[in-house]
């Protein structure tokens, strides 16, 4: 097959990949009515020189189907209808991209001060995959022929995704497909199998929450990114239908609700690292006894947190948290007690 | 200027079909502005305009005739080095966002709102509705929470803005108080902590200071001084000299939460762990990065390392047997 490809486009000048794709958007933008497969290959620059009229296409349409996703991926609404005639008949399926879902809409225009904004929000990812999206949105952004405003100085905030199942959670979201992993609860024995509509993907305290419809329990659950374990695997042939356009506010607030319901009296130690970082966070604070009082969302990634404190704090209440925090202290002492490792 | 990675062939399409509007919009572009405008050499602009000039659409016919297809002033390009689209086809305005592209800006956006740049900006929520409507289909659903930001961090913007110097009482990471007086060059973040990255007059040298650590802060009416010869680290964390190297199991998908702290880029399997080596400035630290990390990271060695975090930690546990006194103590604690 390579070879025989490679003995085909011999002789005529090879055309680059976003040529091609080029070609492919300017001639499905133009088409009111849209193009036939057989038109696309045999007439657009990318696919014409290669094209057979005898018929052996078969690489070339997978070329095309490719490149439909390709173009899809980006934002391009390039859409397919079937004919009123021959429903379900892929060969007379045509093609094309309606310029007024394809065109920025004329009232989404920026200042100067908001592209320097966007630009700053774009540069909050340039550690993480969302980087690479980020930075096309701003080339097309760039479309608009507007001269931002000075970049802002002195100013270098960033976000950092650290938990291997975001990306591929990110993509599931995007293609509404639902995915399986293995989710690690505390207080359970050993990672146990969920099967996840994923709804929505959001930050909350510095921690990454995948919100979804758990499929064997039939409800909405929302679990940490980090306690995800091994791969997110699609679910294929599964469907479902969209979530609520706001549910990623909505589970923002369930969240924050949850974190002020929850609440930790600590004793911090008199000038340590705990009393100056957690009293920060403080939302009550009894000086005299150096007491503080601090919500909190999840009782076991606060105790992580707390943890890491060793003497510097102690947890008064509640008896919940206390209880995790002394386990851990525990299970970190005696891992690093024993003479000799190996 | 940084160095970039090659383009991919679906940026370049993005490139392109951002670039035809923006010539069409200002008309006459020098290839050096363009490029300067898109971040790009001037040898990829004009390899693009290259491309868009010989760009069109089949046709009728099929065959890419010249009213089919773009067409540039050719003079002032080959004599000028200027791009004037003189003849264009099926596209004229910028396009849409996708999903991923615009959730990428709007998580970037809420995540800013958490600085003093745009605490509670109304023109932040226009922003992200321009943005929605800017989007094929809906944004994906990915939101960052808004968090309040320590009240520190607009004194220190406005001491950077208008480049007075800065004084706090500090505790560093070994637990070492003292009053530092700096000359504050750049705000920086990762997630949820606050940075400063500074020229200390006290140690005459850059250092990082975490914001959540300041207390006592002063805006002082002097200037700081020039530091326009100075670079300012892009990274938060770097190594010195006096870096110990400890050996540590740790859980495979725990390893991406030391990342800042790997000596390098080895690895080998021990048991259903990885052993790798980290880099860290002294056990004061190691021991809190390990507690946090309760059960999914240990210390193999050295010993002395080892010692330090089981040290800790009984401590800890210590607090809980005899609440009256808040650190001491070697016997083994409540398992709860």
């Amino acid at each position: 097959m390579i070879a025989a490809v490679a003995e085909k486009s011999r002789g005529t000048p090879r055309i680059q990949v976003e040529d091609r794709l080029f070609s492919l958007v300017l001639a499905l933008l133009a088409t009111e009515t849209g193009l036939l497969k057989s038109e696309i290959l045999s007439t657009v620059r990318g696919y014409a020189e290669r094209y057979d009229p005898a018929g052996a296409n078969a690489s070339l349409e997978r070329q095309f189907e490719r490149d439909k996703d390709e173009v899809r991926e980006l934002g391009i609404p390039l859409e397919t209808i079937e004919s009123p005639d021959r429903p379900g008949d892929n060969q007379s399926l045509r093609y094309r991209i309606p310029k007024g879902r394809y065109d920025l809409p004329d009232e989404v225009t920026f200042t100067p001060d908001e592209l320097a904004l966007l630009g700053l929000a774009a540069e909050v990812w340039r550690e993480a995959s969302l980087s690479s999206d980020s930075q096309r949105a701003l080339t097309k952004l760039r479309a608009l022929g507007i001269e931002p405003r000075e970049p802002v100085i002195g100013y270098a905030p960033r976000l950092r995704v650290r938990d291997a199942a975001f990306e591929p959670l990110r993509q599931a979201l995007d293609r509404r497909q639902a995915v399986s992993f293995r989710y690690f609860k505390p207080g359970e024995p050993a990672p146990r199998l969920r099967r996840v509509e994923p709804y929505a993907v959001v930050l909350h305290e510095g921690r990454w929450h995948l919100h979804g419809r758990d499929r064997d329990a039939d409800g909405l659950r929302t679990y940490l990114l980090s306690r995800i374990v091994g791969p997110v695997q699609v679910l294929s042939g599964v469907t479902f239908d969209a979530p609520p356009a706001d549910v990623q506010d909505r589970i923002l607030g369930e969240l924050e609700a949850l974190r002020l319901q929850n609440s930790a009296d600590l004793a911090v130690a008199a000038g340590s690292d705990a009393e100056v970082r957690l009293g920060k966070r403080a939302v009550l604070r009894d000086d005299d006894r150096g007491v503080i009082a601090l919500h909190y969302t999840d009782a076991a990634v606060f105790a992580d947190e707390l943890a890491a404190y060793g003497p510097e704090v102690r947890v008064i209440a509640p008896a919940e948290l206390r209880d995790a925090v002394t386990a851990r202290l525990a299970i970190v002492a005696a891992a690093h007690d024993e003479e000799e490792v190996r | 200027m940084v160095a970039r990675k090659p383009l991919r062939a679906s940026d370049k399409l993005v490139f392109l079909l951002a670039f035809v509007p923006y010539l069409l919009e200002r008309r006459v572009v020098d290839v050096s502005e363009a490029a300067e405008y898109f971040g790009l050499s001037e040898g990829e602009i004009r390899d693009a305009v290259r491309l868009i000039a010989t760009s069109g659409l089949p046709g009728e016919t099929g065959t890419y005739q010249p009213n089919d297809l773009f067409d540039i002033d050719w003079d002032s390009f080959e004599d000028d080095d200027v791009i004037v689209i003189v003849h264009h086809v099926a596209i004229d305005d910028a396009p849409r966002l996708s999903a991923r592209e615009a959730s990428a800006l709007i998580a970037g956006l809420q995540y800013l709102s958490a600085s003093p740049e745009n605490a509670g900006s109304a023109r932040l929520a226009a922003l992200l509705e321009k943005l929605r409507l800017g989007t094929t289909g809906a944004p994906t659903q990915l939101a960052v929470a808004e968090t309040e930001a320590d009240a520190s961090l607009a004194r220190i913007r406005e001491a950077v803005t208008a480049g007075r110097q800065l004084e706090f009482d500090y505790r560093n990471a070994l637990g070492e108080r003292a009053r530092r007086r700096v000359d504050p060059l750049r705000i920086a973040s990762l997630g949820a902590d606050w940075y400063l990255q500074a020229y200390d007059h006290g140690r005459e040298d850059m250092r990082n200071f975490r914001v959540d650590r300041m207390t006592e802060l002063l805006v002082s009416e002097r200037p700081i001084a020039d530091h326009s010869g100075r670079e300012v680290p892009d990274t938060l964390f770097h190594g010195s000299d006096s870096d110990l190297d400890v050996v540590v199991d740790v859980a495979e998908e725990t390893l991406p939460l030391l990342a800042d702290y790997l000596a390098d880029s080895h690895s080998e399997p021990a048991g259903d762990r990885l052993r790798v080596t980290l880099r860290v400035a002294h056990y004061h630290g190691l021991k809190r990065l390990i507690a946090g990390l309760p059960g999914l990271v240990t210390v193999v060695a050295p010993a002395e390392a080892r010692a330090a975090v089981a040290e800790w930690a009984r401590a800890g546990l210590a607090g809980y047997e005899s609440p009256d006194v808040p650190t001491g103590g070697s016997g083994k604690g409540p398992t709860g």
